[in-house]
């Protein structure tokens, strides 16, 4: 008699082998992504901002899909987890100058005691100048794997430096030029 | 870039850092600006330096006097 069903509760025992000589599975799973968000600057500025304190926004356009799951939460600037465990923060950012030629930074900035904040990551851009009148662009990332073992205490925040201090940091709130998102990938 | 077109790129150039925000940031229209309350400095979070809006006429000829610029850089 042909089986269209399989118990799988009641008659599956022992380890369940794994096709091309890779290690039987013995124990139970649980989804690998559990969390995901994402979130941007709305609006331009100039200058530095150690740390970027206002204007982010959850990303809200083009079926953005986030969050996945309990999402980050936002006050001045400072992004709380909301659980502990490993996560992947992402940092992109747009840089733009006109008649300034200095490097553009961005920074991961994490703290563990929910005061003093170190650098997580960093990416320095140079902005090349042609002219007076000719405006350039450029382009920055940078990634950090955090250990979140509190949700008290762990938080980060993101800065952008302006070598000259008339670059510009682009925000938009109708599409992503600079923003971050977080991408919980495990238990701590 | 393209010729400036819209009063945020007039206010990036009026003050440094932070100062601005939108009531609606997909409605940026003078209506909705307003100052932030705090700006990120050397670390730290403060109360913004900046305590008075600039009127929507300074604002309209700063972004005026960008645009031409612009035509007079790009004929």
């Amino acid at each position: 008699m042909a089986l269209s069903k399989i118990d799988v509760a009641n008659m599956l025992t022992g380890a369940t082998p794994v096709a091309n000589g890779g290690t039987a599975l013995t124990s139970g799973f649980v989804n690998g992504i559990t969390m995901v968000d994402q979130w941007r600057l709305t609006t331009s500025f100039s200058g530095n901002a150690d740390p970027i304190a206002s204007n982010w926004e959850r990303v809200d356009t083009d079926s953005d899909g986030v969050p996945v799951g309990t999402g980050m939460s936002e006050s001045s600037g400072i992004f709380t987890f909301p659980s502990t465990g490993i996560y992947i923060i992402k940092y992109q950012g747009v840089g733009h100058g006109l008649a300034h030629s200095q490097r553009l930074s961005w920074n991961i900035q994490v703290t563990t005691n929910n005061s003093s904040y170190d650098m997580g990551s960093n990416h320095h851009e140079h902005l090349r100048f042609y002219g007076s009148s000719l405006d350039t662009w450029c382009s920055g990332f940078c990634e950090h794997v955090l250990d979140v073992t509190n949700t008290t205490n762990v938080k980060v925040r993101f800065g952008f430096g302006a070598g000259q201090g008339g670059e510009e940091c682009i925000g938009d709130s109708g599409g992503t030029y600079t923003g971050v998102s977080f991408t919980r990938i495990g238990d701590t | 870039m393209s010729r400036p077109n819209h009063i945020e790129i007039a206010l990036v150039k009026i003050h440094s850092g932070q100062w601005f925000t939108w009531t609606d940031s997909k409605n940026k229209i003078y209506a909705n600006l307003r100052l932030t309350d705090k700006i990120g400095v050397d670390g730290n979070i403060v109360d913004n330096t900046v305590t008075e809006l600039p009127t929507e006429s300074a604002v309209n000829a700063k972004l005026k006097e960008m645009q031409d610029a612009w035509d007079a850089a790009n004929g």
